[in-house]
Protein backbone atom coordinates (compact mmCIF):
# COMPACT_ATOMS: atom_id res chain seq x y z
CA UNK A 1 0.00 0.00 0.00
CA UNK A 2 1.41 3.34 -0.97
CA UNK A 3 -0.20 5.64 1.56
CA UNK A 4 0.78 3.58 4.60
CA UNK A 5 3.84 4.51 6.64
CA UNK A 6 4.17 1.56 8.99
CA UNK A 7 2.99 -1.89 8.07
CA UNK A 8 2.77 -4.87 10.45
CA UNK A 9 2.35 -8.15 8.62
CA UNK A 10 1.43 -11.05 10.91
CA UNK A 11 4.07 -9.97 13.43
CA UNK A 12 4.95 -11.99 16.54
CA UNK A 13 7.62 -11.17 19.09
CA UNK A 14 8.87 -12.98 22.21
CA UNK A 15 11.49 -11.47 24.54
CA UNK A 16 14.79 -13.31 24.87
CA UNK A 17 15.64 -15.07 28.09
CA UNK A 18 17.40 -18.09 29.50
CA UNK A 19 16.27 -21.43 28.10
CA UNK A 20 14.04 -22.13 31.07
CA UNK A 21 12.42 -18.73 30.92
CA UNK A 22 11.99 -19.16 27.21
CA UNK A 23 9.89 -22.31 27.64
CA UNK A 24 7.15 -20.62 29.61
CA UNK A 25 7.46 -17.16 28.18
CA UNK A 26 4.52 -16.09 26.04
CA UNK A 27 4.91 -13.84 23.05
CA UNK A 28 4.55 -10.15 23.98
CA UNK A 29 3.07 -9.44 20.55
CA UNK A 30 1.07 -12.11 18.72
CA UNK A 31 0.19 -12.26 15.02
CA UNK A 32 -0.43 -8.55 14.69
CA UNK A 33 -1.44 -7.22 11.30
CA UNK A 34 -1.82 -3.49 11.25
CA UNK A 35 -1.33 -0.68 8.79
CA UNK A 36 -0.71 2.89 9.91
CA UNK A 37 -1.56 5.45 7.23
CA UNK A 38 0.39 8.62 6.55
CA UNK A 39 -0.92 11.56 8.54
CA UNK A 40 -3.05 9.48 10.88
CA UNK A 41 -3.38 10.07 14.62
CA UNK A 42 -3.66 6.60 16.10
CA UNK A 43 -3.97 5.97 19.79
CA UNK A 44 -3.14 2.60 21.29
CA UNK A 45 -4.86 1.36 24.44
CA UNK A 46 -4.47 -1.77 26.52
CA UNK A 47 -3.95 -2.83 30.11
CA UNK A 48 -0.48 -3.28 31.65
CA UNK A 49 1.58 -5.91 29.89
CA UNK A 50 -0.68 -6.10 26.86
CA UNK A 51 2.28 -5.48 24.55
CA UNK A 52 1.91 -1.77 23.73
CA UNK A 53 5.52 -0.83 24.41
CA UNK A 54 6.71 -3.89 22.54
CA UNK A 55 4.59 -2.85 19.58
CA UNK A 56 6.15 0.62 19.75
CA UNK A 57 9.70 -0.74 19.81
CA UNK A 58 8.95 -2.92 16.80
CA UNK A 59 8.13 0.24 14.84
CA UNK A 60 11.68 1.58 14.65
CA UNK A 61 13.86 -1.50 14.63
CA UNK A 62 14.68 -1.41 18.35
CA UNK A 63 13.15 -4.87 18.36
CA UNK A 64 13.01 -7.19 15.35
CA UNK A 65 10.08 -9.63 15.08
CA UNK A 66 10.83 -13.35 15.16
CA UNK A 67 8.09 -13.99 12.67
CA UNK A 68 6.21 -11.76 10.32
CA UNK A 69 7.48 -8.50 8.91
CA UNK A 70 7.45 -4.82 9.88
CA UNK A 71 7.97 -2.33 7.07
CA UNK A 72 8.51 1.41 7.50
CA UNK A 73 8.06 3.40 4.29
CA UNK A 74 8.77 0.23 2.37
CA UNK A 75 11.90 -0.61 4.39
CA UNK A 76 12.03 -3.93 6.22
CA UNK A 77 13.11 -3.39 9.86
CA UNK A 78 14.96 -6.73 9.77
CA UNK A 79 17.44 -5.26 7.27
CA UNK A 80 20.33 -4.05 9.42
CA UNK A 81 21.71 -1.72 6.80
CA UNK A 82 18.48 0.33 6.87
CA UNK A 83 18.30 0.66 10.65
CA UNK A 84 19.26 4.36 10.81
CA UNK A 85 17.14 5.28 7.80
CA UNK A 86 14.19 3.75 9.63
CA UNK A 87 14.94 5.56 12.90
CA UNK A 88 15.24 8.80 10.99
CA UNK A 89 11.66 8.26 9.78
CA UNK A 90 10.13 7.02 13.01
CA UNK A 91 11.05 8.76 16.26
CA UNK A 92 10.05 7.78 19.75
CA UNK A 93 9.08 9.71 22.88
CA UNK A 94 9.13 7.79 26.15
CA UNK A 95 7.35 7.92 29.46
CA UNK A 96 10.05 9.39 31.66
CA UNK A 97 11.16 12.77 30.32
CA UNK A 98 14.31 12.73 32.46
CA UNK A 99 15.69 9.59 30.87
CA UNK A 100 15.62 10.77 27.28
CA UNK A 101 17.29 14.16 27.54
CA UNK A 102 20.99 13.83 26.80
CA UNK A 103 22.50 17.30 27.01
CA UNK A 104 22.83 19.86 29.78
CA UNK A 105 21.26 22.63 27.70
CA UNK A 106 17.89 22.45 25.94
CA UNK A 107 19.10 23.48 22.48
CA UNK A 108 22.06 21.09 22.61
CA UNK A 109 19.67 18.28 23.37
CA UNK A 110 17.44 19.11 20.42
CA UNK A 111 20.57 19.17 18.24
CA UNK A 112 21.56 15.66 19.35
CA UNK A 113 19.52 13.77 16.71
CA UNK A 114 20.55 15.86 13.68
CA UNK A 115 24.17 15.78 14.89
CA UNK A 116 24.03 11.98 14.89
CA UNK A 117 22.71 12.10 11.34
CA UNK A 118 25.68 14.19 10.26
CA UNK A 119 23.64 17.23 9.22
CA UNK A 120 25.53 20.48 8.41
CA UNK A 121 25.98 22.77 11.46
CA UNK A 122 24.04 25.68 9.92
CA UNK A 123 21.17 23.42 8.96
CA UNK A 124 21.13 21.93 12.47
CA UNK A 125 20.82 25.42 13.94
CA UNK A 126 17.86 26.11 11.64
CA UNK A 127 16.14 22.85 12.49
CA UNK A 128 16.70 23.32 16.23
CA UNK A 129 15.15 26.79 16.21
CA UNK A 130 12.28 25.59 14.05
CA UNK A 131 11.55 22.56 16.22
CA UNK A 132 11.73 24.50 19.45
CA UNK A 133 9.28 27.04 18.04
CA UNK A 134 6.97 24.25 16.86
CA UNK A 135 6.66 22.88 20.40
CA UNK A 136 6.59 26.35 21.97
CA UNK A 137 9.87 26.01 23.86
CA UNK A 138 11.99 28.51 21.93
CA UNK A 139 12.29 30.93 24.84
CA UNK A 140 13.71 28.13 26.96
CA UNK A 141 16.47 27.17 24.51
CA UNK A 142 19.29 28.07 26.89
CA UNK A 143 17.76 26.54 30.00
CA UNK A 144 19.12 23.53 31.82
CA UNK A 145 16.63 20.66 31.45
CA UNK A 146 16.37 19.99 35.17
CA UNK A 147 14.93 23.46 35.64
CA UNK A 148 11.90 22.67 33.45
CA UNK A 149 8.55 21.13 34.36
CA UNK A 150 7.58 17.63 33.25
CA UNK A 151 5.43 18.88 30.38
CA UNK A 152 8.17 21.21 29.21
CA UNK A 153 10.79 18.46 29.33
CA UNK A 154 8.51 16.21 27.32
CA UNK A 155 8.08 18.97 24.72
CA UNK A 156 11.87 19.33 24.51
CA UNK A 157 12.04 15.59 23.86
CA UNK A 158 9.46 15.99 21.08
CA UNK A 159 11.48 18.86 19.58
CA UNK A 160 14.53 16.56 19.62
CA UNK A 161 12.59 14.08 17.51
CA UNK A 162 11.13 16.47 14.96
CA UNK A 163 14.54 18.10 14.47
CA UNK A 164 15.48 14.82 12.78
CA UNK A 165 12.65 15.48 10.29
CA UNK A 166 10.81 12.32 11.23
CA UNK A 167 7.59 11.45 9.41
CA UNK A 168 6.13 9.59 12.33
CA UNK A 169 6.41 9.85 16.11
CA UNK A 170 5.56 7.01 18.45
CA UNK A 171 4.64 8.26 21.92
CA UNK A 172 4.91 5.60 24.62
CA UNK A 173 2.75 6.86 27.48
CA UNK A 174 4.32 10.34 27.33
CA UNK A 175 1.81 11.70 29.80
CA UNK A 176 1.95 8.98 32.46
CA UNK A 177 4.46 10.76 34.70
CA UNK A 178 3.38 14.37 34.45
CA UNK A 179 0.71 16.56 35.99
CA UNK A 180 -2.61 17.36 34.24
CA UNK A 181 -1.34 20.71 32.94
CA UNK A 182 1.76 19.13 31.42
CA UNK A 183 -0.43 16.35 30.04
CA UNK A 184 -2.59 18.81 28.18
CA UNK A 185 0.54 20.57 26.81
CA UNK A 186 1.94 17.32 25.44
CA UNK A 187 -1.37 16.25 23.90
CA UNK A 188 -1.83 19.68 22.32
CA UNK A 189 1.69 19.54 20.87
CA UNK A 190 1.10 16.08 19.42
CA UNK A 191 -2.18 17.17 17.85
CA UNK A 192 -0.67 20.35 16.45
CA UNK A 193 2.25 18.48 14.84
CA UNK A 194 -0.20 16.02 13.35
CA UNK A 195 -2.51 18.73 12.00
CA UNK A 196 -0.03 21.36 10.87
CA UNK A 197 3.11 19.41 9.97
CA UNK A 198 1.39 16.26 8.74
CA UNK A 199 3.36 14.07 11.13
CA UNK A 200 1.87 10.64 11.71
CA UNK A 201 1.29 10.06 15.42
CA UNK A 202 1.02 6.79 17.31
CA UNK A 203 -0.01 7.67 20.83
CA UNK A 204 0.11 4.96 23.49
CA UNK A 205 -1.83 6.01 26.56
CA UNK A 206 -3.75 4.94 29.62
CA UNK A 207 -6.00 7.96 29.51
CA UNK A 208 -9.24 7.31 27.66
CA UNK A 209 -9.85 11.03 27.27
CA UNK A 210 -6.66 11.31 25.24
CA UNK A 211 -7.47 8.25 23.16
CA UNK A 212 -10.92 9.64 22.34
CA UNK A 213 -9.31 12.57 20.53
CA UNK A 214 -7.52 10.36 17.99
CA UNK A 215 -8.64 9.55 14.42
CA UNK A 216 -8.32 5.88 15.17
CA UNK A 217 -8.06 3.73 18.27
CA UNK A 218 -6.28 0.38 18.51
CA UNK A 219 -6.97 -1.73 21.58
CA UNK A 220 -4.40 -4.38 22.50
CA UNK A 221 -5.08 -7.35 24.72
CA UNK A 222 -2.56 -10.09 25.50
CA UNK A 223 -0.37 -9.12 22.58
CA UNK A 224 -3.18 -9.14 20.05
CA UNK A 225 -5.10 -6.35 18.42
CA UNK A 226 -8.58 -6.69 19.90
CA UNK A 227 -10.33 -3.65 18.47
CA UNK A 228 -9.33 -1.25 15.73
CA UNK A 229 -11.39 1.60 14.39
CA UNK A 230 -12.67 5.13 14.94
CA UNK A 231 -13.05 6.19 18.58
CA UNK A 232 -16.83 6.13 18.18
CA UNK A 233 -16.76 2.54 16.95
CA UNK A 234 -14.21 1.26 19.45
CA UNK A 235 -15.79 2.93 22.47
CA UNK A 236 -19.15 1.77 21.15
CA UNK A 237 -18.04 -1.75 22.12
CA UNK A 238 -18.73 -1.00 25.76
CA UNK A 239 -18.88 -4.66 26.82
CA UNK A 240 -15.56 -5.67 25.25
CA UNK A 241 -13.83 -2.59 26.65
CA UNK A 242 -15.10 -3.23 30.14
CA UNK A 243 -14.33 -6.94 29.92
CA UNK A 244 -10.59 -6.36 29.42
CA UNK A 245 -10.52 -3.95 32.32
CA UNK A 246 -10.39 -0.64 30.48
CA UNK A 247 -12.68 2.27 31.07
CA UNK A 248 -14.61 4.28 28.56
CA UNK A 249 -14.07 8.06 28.39
CA UNK A 250 -15.85 9.80 31.24
CA UNK A 251 -17.85 11.96 28.83
CA UNK A 252 -19.20 8.82 27.18
CA UNK A 253 -19.88 7.38 30.61
CA UNK A 254 -21.87 10.47 31.50
CA UNK A 255 -23.88 10.14 28.29
CA UNK A 256 -24.64 6.51 29.19
CA UNK A 257 -25.84 7.51 32.63
CA UNK A 258 -28.01 10.24 31.18
CA UNK A 259 -29.50 7.67 28.83
CA UNK A 260 -30.21 5.31 31.70
CA UNK A 261 -32.10 8.13 33.33
CA UNK A 262 -34.16 8.76 30.24
CA UNK A 263 -32.25 11.64 28.70
CA UNK A 264 -31.39 10.65 25.16
CA UNK A 265 -28.48 12.51 23.54
CA UNK A 266 -28.59 12.84 19.77
CA UNK A 267 -24.99 12.18 18.78
CA UNK A 268 -22.19 9.88 19.93
CA UNK A 269 -20.39 11.52 22.81
CA UNK A 270 -16.67 10.89 23.42
CA UNK A 271 -14.92 14.11 24.36
CA UNK A 272 -15.97 16.73 26.90
CA UNK A 273 -16.70 19.21 24.12
CA UNK A 274 -18.95 16.66 22.31
CA UNK A 275 -20.72 16.21 25.58
CA UNK A 276 -21.30 19.91 26.16
CA UNK A 277 -22.70 20.29 22.64
CA UNK A 278 -24.98 17.28 22.92
CA UNK A 279 -26.28 18.21 26.36
CA UNK A 280 -26.89 21.76 25.19
CA UNK A 281 -28.75 20.43 22.15
CA UNK A 282 -30.87 18.14 24.32
CA UNK A 283 -31.64 20.95 26.72
CA UNK A 284 -32.67 23.22 23.84
CA UNK A 285 -34.97 20.52 22.43
CA UNK A 286 -36.54 20.06 25.84
CA UNK A 287 -37.11 23.78 25.98
CA UNK A 288 -34.93 24.28 29.07
CA UNK A 289 -32.90 26.97 27.33
CA UNK A 290 -32.80 28.74 24.01
CA UNK B 1 15.14 24.19 46.20
CA UNK B 2 16.88 21.48 44.23
CA UNK B 3 15.79 23.15 40.98
CA UNK B 4 18.22 25.96 41.64
CA UNK B 5 21.41 23.93 41.63
CA UNK B 6 23.77 24.85 38.87
CA UNK B 7 26.29 22.32 37.71
CA UNK B 8 29.90 23.41 37.94
CA UNK B 9 30.57 26.96 38.98
CA UNK B 10 29.82 28.85 35.80
CA UNK B 11 29.03 32.54 36.23
CA UNK B 12 27.08 33.81 33.23
CA UNK B 13 28.60 36.88 31.62
CA UNK B 14 29.58 38.56 28.41
CA UNK B 15 33.22 39.43 29.06
CA UNK B 16 36.09 38.79 26.65
CA UNK B 17 37.03 35.78 28.77
CA UNK B 18 33.53 34.36 28.42
CA UNK B 19 33.68 34.80 24.68
CA UNK B 20 37.01 33.10 24.17
CA UNK B 21 37.19 29.83 22.32
CA UNK B 22 37.08 27.25 25.15
CA UNK B 23 39.85 25.22 23.49
CA UNK B 24 42.20 28.18 23.53
CA UNK B 25 41.10 28.99 27.06
CA UNK B 26 42.01 25.53 28.31
CA UNK B 27 45.41 25.60 26.60
CA UNK B 28 46.15 29.13 27.83
CA UNK B 29 45.20 28.09 31.37
CA UNK B 30 47.64 25.19 31.17
CA UNK B 31 50.35 27.51 29.92
CA UNK B 32 49.53 29.89 32.79
CA UNK B 33 49.99 27.08 35.31
CA UNK B 34 53.35 26.12 33.81
CA UNK B 35 54.51 29.76 33.84
CA UNK B 36 53.55 30.05 37.52
CA UNK B 37 55.72 27.05 38.30
CA UNK B 38 58.60 28.69 36.48
CA UNK B 39 58.53 31.77 38.71
CA UNK B 40 61.60 31.86 40.96
CA UNK B 41 61.35 35.21 42.75
CA UNK B 42 58.81 37.71 44.00
CA UNK B 43 59.17 39.89 40.92
CA UNK B 44 58.07 37.25 38.46
CA UNK B 45 55.43 35.89 40.82
CA UNK B 46 54.21 39.42 41.44
CA UNK B 47 53.73 39.86 37.73
CA UNK B 48 51.57 36.73 37.62
CA UNK B 49 49.52 37.90 40.62
CA UNK B 50 48.93 41.19 38.84
CA UNK B 51 47.91 39.35 35.68
CA UNK B 52 45.52 37.06 37.58
CA UNK B 53 43.94 40.06 39.31
CA UNK B 54 43.50 41.84 35.97
CA UNK B 55 41.85 38.79 34.42
CA UNK B 56 39.51 38.47 37.41
CA UNK B 57 38.40 42.06 36.99
CA UNK B 58 38.09 41.62 33.23
CA UNK B 59 35.90 38.52 33.68
CA UNK B 60 33.73 40.40 36.18
CA UNK B 61 34.13 37.67 38.79
CA UNK B 62 33.45 39.16 42.23
CA UNK B 63 36.25 38.92 44.82
CA UNK B 64 33.87 37.04 47.11
CA UNK B 65 33.57 34.21 44.54
CA UNK B 66 37.34 34.01 44.17
CA UNK B 67 37.78 33.69 47.93
CA UNK B 68 35.10 31.01 47.93
CA UNK B 69 37.06 28.93 45.47
CA UNK B 70 40.07 29.09 47.83
CA UNK B 71 38.18 27.66 50.78
CA UNK B 72 38.68 23.97 49.88
CA UNK B 73 42.48 24.41 49.72
CA UNK B 74 42.75 26.35 53.00
CA UNK B 75 44.18 23.30 54.83
CA UNK B 76 46.79 22.79 52.14
CA UNK B 77 47.76 26.47 52.33
CA UNK B 78 48.24 26.39 56.09
CA UNK B 79 50.13 23.11 55.92
CA UNK B 80 52.42 24.38 53.16
CA UNK B 81 53.12 27.53 55.16
CA UNK B 82 54.04 25.68 58.35
CA UNK B 83 56.19 23.10 56.60
CA UNK B 84 58.16 25.73 54.74
CA UNK B 85 58.71 27.95 57.78
CA UNK B 86 60.08 25.11 59.88
CA UNK B 87 61.93 23.03 57.38
CA UNK B 88 63.78 25.54 55.23
CA UNK B 89 67.45 25.52 56.03
CA UNK B 90 69.84 28.47 55.70
CA UNK B 91 69.21 32.21 56.00
CA UNK B 92 69.34 34.42 59.10
CA UNK B 93 67.96 33.01 62.32
CA UNK B 94 65.00 35.01 63.59
CA UNK B 95 63.69 32.76 66.32
CA UNK B 96 64.84 29.63 68.03
CA UNK B 97 63.05 27.46 70.54
CA UNK B 98 63.30 23.79 71.46
CA UNK B 99 64.45 22.04 68.28
CA UNK B 100 62.88 24.49 65.85
CA UNK B 101 64.53 27.43 64.17
CA UNK B 102 62.70 30.03 62.10
CA UNK B 103 64.77 31.85 59.49
CA UNK B 104 63.92 34.77 57.23
CA UNK B 105 64.46 32.49 54.27
CA UNK B 106 61.89 30.11 55.72
CA UNK B 107 59.29 32.86 55.93
CA UNK B 108 60.03 34.08 52.43
CA UNK B 109 59.69 30.56 51.04
CA UNK B 110 56.43 29.99 52.93
CA UNK B 111 54.89 33.21 51.63
CA UNK B 112 56.14 32.47 48.14
CA UNK B 113 54.59 28.99 48.12
CA UNK B 114 51.27 30.22 49.46
CA UNK B 115 51.01 33.02 46.92
CA UNK B 116 51.88 30.56 44.18
CA UNK B 117 49.11 28.14 45.16
CA UNK B 118 46.56 30.96 45.52
CA UNK B 119 47.49 32.23 42.09
CA UNK B 120 47.18 28.72 40.67
CA UNK B 121 43.72 28.14 42.11
CA UNK B 122 42.51 31.60 41.13
CA UNK B 123 43.74 31.15 37.56
CA UNK B 124 42.12 27.77 37.04
CA UNK B 125 38.90 28.89 38.75
CA UNK B 126 38.68 31.65 36.19
CA UNK B 127 38.44 28.94 33.54
CA UNK B 128 35.49 27.21 35.22
CA UNK B 129 33.85 30.51 36.16
CA UNK B 130 33.76 31.68 32.55
CA UNK B 131 33.06 28.40 30.71
CA UNK B 132 29.96 26.19 30.92
CA UNK B 133 30.57 22.51 31.73
CA UNK B 134 29.20 21.55 28.31
CA UNK B 135 31.66 23.86 26.58
CA UNK B 136 34.47 22.40 28.67
CA UNK B 137 33.71 18.78 27.80
CA UNK B 138 33.18 19.77 24.17
CA UNK B 139 36.52 21.55 24.08
CA UNK B 140 38.30 18.67 25.80
CA UNK B 141 36.88 16.31 23.20
CA UNK B 142 38.19 18.51 20.41
CA UNK B 143 41.59 19.10 21.97
CA UNK B 144 42.09 15.39 22.59
CA UNK B 145 40.75 14.27 19.23
CA UNK B 146 44.26 13.69 17.77
CA UNK B 147 44.54 10.84 20.29
CA UNK B 148 42.11 8.90 18.11
CA UNK B 149 45.19 7.84 16.16
CA UNK B 150 46.15 5.76 19.19
CA UNK B 151 42.68 4.18 19.26
CA UNK B 152 41.66 6.13 22.38
CA UNK B 153 37.88 6.59 22.50
CA UNK B 154 37.93 10.34 22.97
CA UNK B 155 34.32 10.81 21.89
CA UNK B 156 33.07 8.13 24.27
CA UNK B 157 34.94 9.74 27.15
CA UNK B 158 33.50 13.16 26.38
CA UNK B 159 30.00 11.69 26.03
CA UNK B 160 30.36 10.04 29.42
CA UNK B 161 31.36 13.35 30.97
CA UNK B 162 28.41 15.13 29.38
CA UNK B 163 25.96 12.49 30.57
CA UNK B 164 27.44 12.57 34.06
CA UNK B 165 26.96 16.34 34.17
CA UNK B 166 23.43 15.97 32.83
CA UNK B 167 22.43 13.41 35.45
CA UNK B 168 24.00 14.94 38.55
CA UNK B 169 20.96 17.13 39.32
CA UNK B 170 18.56 14.29 38.48
CA UNK B 171 20.32 11.91 40.83
CA UNK B 172 20.55 14.50 43.62
CA UNK B 173 16.80 14.97 43.31
CA UNK B 174 16.38 11.22 43.46
CA UNK B 175 18.53 10.91 46.60
CA UNK B 176 16.38 13.51 48.27
CA UNK B 177 13.23 11.64 47.28
CA UNK B 178 14.55 8.29 48.52
CA UNK B 179 15.72 9.84 51.80
CA UNK B 180 12.30 11.31 52.40
CA UNK B 181 10.65 8.00 51.54
CA UNK B 182 12.88 6.12 53.99
CA UNK B 183 12.35 8.74 56.69
CA UNK B 184 8.62 8.39 56.18
CA UNK B 185 9.08 4.69 56.86
CA UNK B 186 10.81 5.53 60.12
CA UNK B 187 14.44 5.32 59.05
CA UNK B 188 16.78 7.22 61.36
CA UNK B 189 19.50 8.81 59.25
CA UNK B 190 20.87 11.44 61.58
CA UNK B 191 21.73 9.87 64.91
CA UNK B 192 24.17 7.26 66.13
CA UNK B 193 27.85 6.64 65.62
CA UNK B 194 29.75 6.31 62.39
CA UNK B 195 28.96 2.63 61.85
CA UNK B 196 25.26 3.11 62.56
CA UNK B 197 25.06 6.02 60.16
CA UNK B 198 26.94 4.16 57.45
CA UNK B 199 24.49 1.29 57.85
CA UNK B 200 21.59 3.70 57.57
CA UNK B 201 22.90 4.69 54.15
CA UNK B 202 22.37 1.21 52.70
CA UNK B 203 18.60 1.58 52.25
CA UNK B 204 19.32 4.80 50.37
CA UNK B 205 22.14 3.59 48.17
CA UNK B 206 20.47 0.38 46.99
CA UNK B 207 17.33 2.03 45.55
CA UNK B 208 19.53 4.77 44.13
CA UNK B 209 21.67 2.26 42.25
CA UNK B 210 18.69 0.29 41.00
CA UNK B 211 17.08 3.41 39.67
CA UNK B 212 20.34 4.65 38.15
CA UNK B 213 20.69 1.38 36.23
CA UNK B 214 17.10 1.62 35.01
CA UNK B 215 17.73 5.18 33.89
CA UNK B 216 20.88 4.15 32.06
CA UNK B 217 18.96 1.41 30.27
CA UNK B 218 16.18 3.75 29.19
CA UNK B 219 18.62 6.48 28.19
CA UNK B 220 20.49 4.02 25.99
CA UNK B 221 17.20 3.18 24.26
CA UNK B 222 16.37 6.83 23.76
CA UNK B 223 19.82 7.53 22.34
CA UNK B 224 19.52 4.65 19.90
CA UNK B 225 16.14 5.94 18.80
CA UNK B 226 17.82 9.22 17.98
CA UNK B 227 20.28 7.46 15.68
CA UNK B 228 23.24 7.64 18.05
CA UNK B 229 26.07 5.43 16.83
CA UNK B 230 29.20 6.82 18.47
CA UNK B 231 31.37 9.66 17.29
CA UNK B 232 31.80 8.54 13.71
CA UNK B 233 30.08 10.69 11.08
CA UNK B 234 28.74 12.97 13.78
CA UNK B 235 28.58 16.74 13.21
CA UNK B 236 28.22 19.44 15.85
CA UNK B 237 25.78 22.33 15.87
CA UNK B 238 28.07 24.64 17.80
CA UNK B 239 31.30 25.16 15.95
CA UNK B 240 34.32 26.52 17.76
CA UNK B 241 36.19 29.33 16.08
CA UNK B 242 39.46 30.96 17.04
CA UNK B 243 38.81 34.71 17.09
CA UNK B 244 40.95 37.83 17.55
CA UNK B 245 40.48 37.68 21.35
CA UNK B 246 41.97 34.21 21.40
CA UNK B 247 45.02 35.30 19.44
CA UNK B 248 45.51 38.29 21.76
CA UNK B 249 45.17 36.02 24.82
CA UNK B 250 47.75 33.59 23.43
CA UNK B 251 50.13 36.46 22.63
CA UNK B 252 49.74 37.89 26.14
CA UNK B 253 50.51 34.48 27.64
CA UNK B 254 53.61 34.14 25.48
CA UNK B 255 54.72 37.64 26.51
CA UNK B 256 54.14 36.66 30.14
CA UNK B 257 56.37 33.63 29.69
CA UNK B 258 59.12 35.82 28.24
CA UNK B 259 58.80 38.37 31.04
CA UNK B 260 58.95 35.67 33.72
CA UNK B 261 62.11 34.16 32.21
CA UNK B 262 63.68 37.63 32.09
CA UNK B 263 62.76 38.48 35.70
CA UNK B 264 64.04 35.09 36.85
CA UNK B 265 67.44 35.81 35.36
CA UNK B 266 67.59 39.48 36.34
CA UNK B 267 66.64 39.13 40.01
CA UNK B 268 67.94 36.81 42.71
CA UNK B 269 65.77 33.69 43.15
CA UNK B 270 63.90 33.05 46.39
CA UNK B 271 63.65 29.33 45.90
CA UNK B 272 65.54 26.49 44.23
N1 LIG C 1 12.71 -6.54 28.46
C1 LIG C 1 11.80 -7.50 28.67
N2 LIG C 1 12.18 -8.77 28.89
C2 LIG C 1 11.29 -9.74 29.07
N3 LIG C 1 9.96 -9.56 29.04
C3 LIG C 1 9.50 -8.33 28.81
C4 LIG C 1 10.39 -7.24 28.61
N4 LIG C 1 9.66 -6.12 28.41
C5 LIG C 1 8.37 -6.52 28.48
N5 LIG C 1 8.27 -7.82 28.71
C6 LIG C 1 7.01 -8.60 28.81
O1 LIG C 1 6.31 -8.46 27.60
C7 LIG C 1 4.92 -8.27 27.83
C8 LIG C 1 4.45 -6.99 27.15
O2 LIG C 1 5.10 -5.88 27.74
P1 LIG C 1 4.94 -4.40 27.26
O3 LIG C 1 5.97 -3.62 27.98
O4 LIG C 1 4.95 -4.36 25.79
O5 LIG C 1 3.51 -4.05 27.80
P2 LIG C 1 2.77 -2.64 27.87
O6 LIG C 1 1.47 -2.83 27.22
O7 LIG C 1 3.64 -1.59 27.34
O8 LIG C 1 2.56 -2.45 29.42
P3 LIG C 1 2.54 -1.10 30.27
O9 LIG C 1 1.18 -0.56 30.16
O10 LIG C 1 2.85 -1.57 31.64
O11 LIG C 1 3.59 -0.20 29.72
C9 LIG C 1 4.72 -8.26 29.33
O12 LIG C 1 4.25 -9.51 29.72
C10 LIG C 1 6.10 -8.03 29.89
O13 LIG C 1 6.27 -8.70 31.10
MG1 LIG D 1 4.64 0.20 28.21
Amino acid sequence: MKDSIIEFDNVSFTYDGTEEEQKERLPAVKEVTLSIKKGEFVSVLGHNGSGKSTLAKLCNAILIPQSGKVTVCGMDTADESLIYDIREKVGMVFQNPDNQIVATIVEDDVAFGPENLGVEPKEIRRRVDESLKAVGMYEFREYEPHKLSGGQKQRVAIAGIIAMRTDCIVFDEPTAMIDPKGRAEVMETAKKLNRENGITVIFITHFMEEAAEADRVVVMDDGRVLLDGTPARVFGERETIRKIGLEIPSAANLADMLKENGIELESDVLTPSDCIDAVYEAARKAGVCS
Amino acid sequence: MIRDITIGQYLPGKSALHKMDPRVKIIVTFAFIIVIFMCKNFWSLGLMVLFTALCTILAGVPMRMMLKSLRPVMVILVFTGILNIFYTSGGNKLLEFWKITVTDKGIYTAVFMIVRIVCLIAGSSLLTYTTTPTMLTDAIERILSPLKVFKIQVHTLAMMMTLALRFIPTLIEEIERIMNAQKARGADLESGGFIKRAKALIPILIPLFISAFRRAYELAFAMECRCYRGGEGRTRMKQMKVKATDIVASAVTAALLGAVIFLNIYFKPVIG
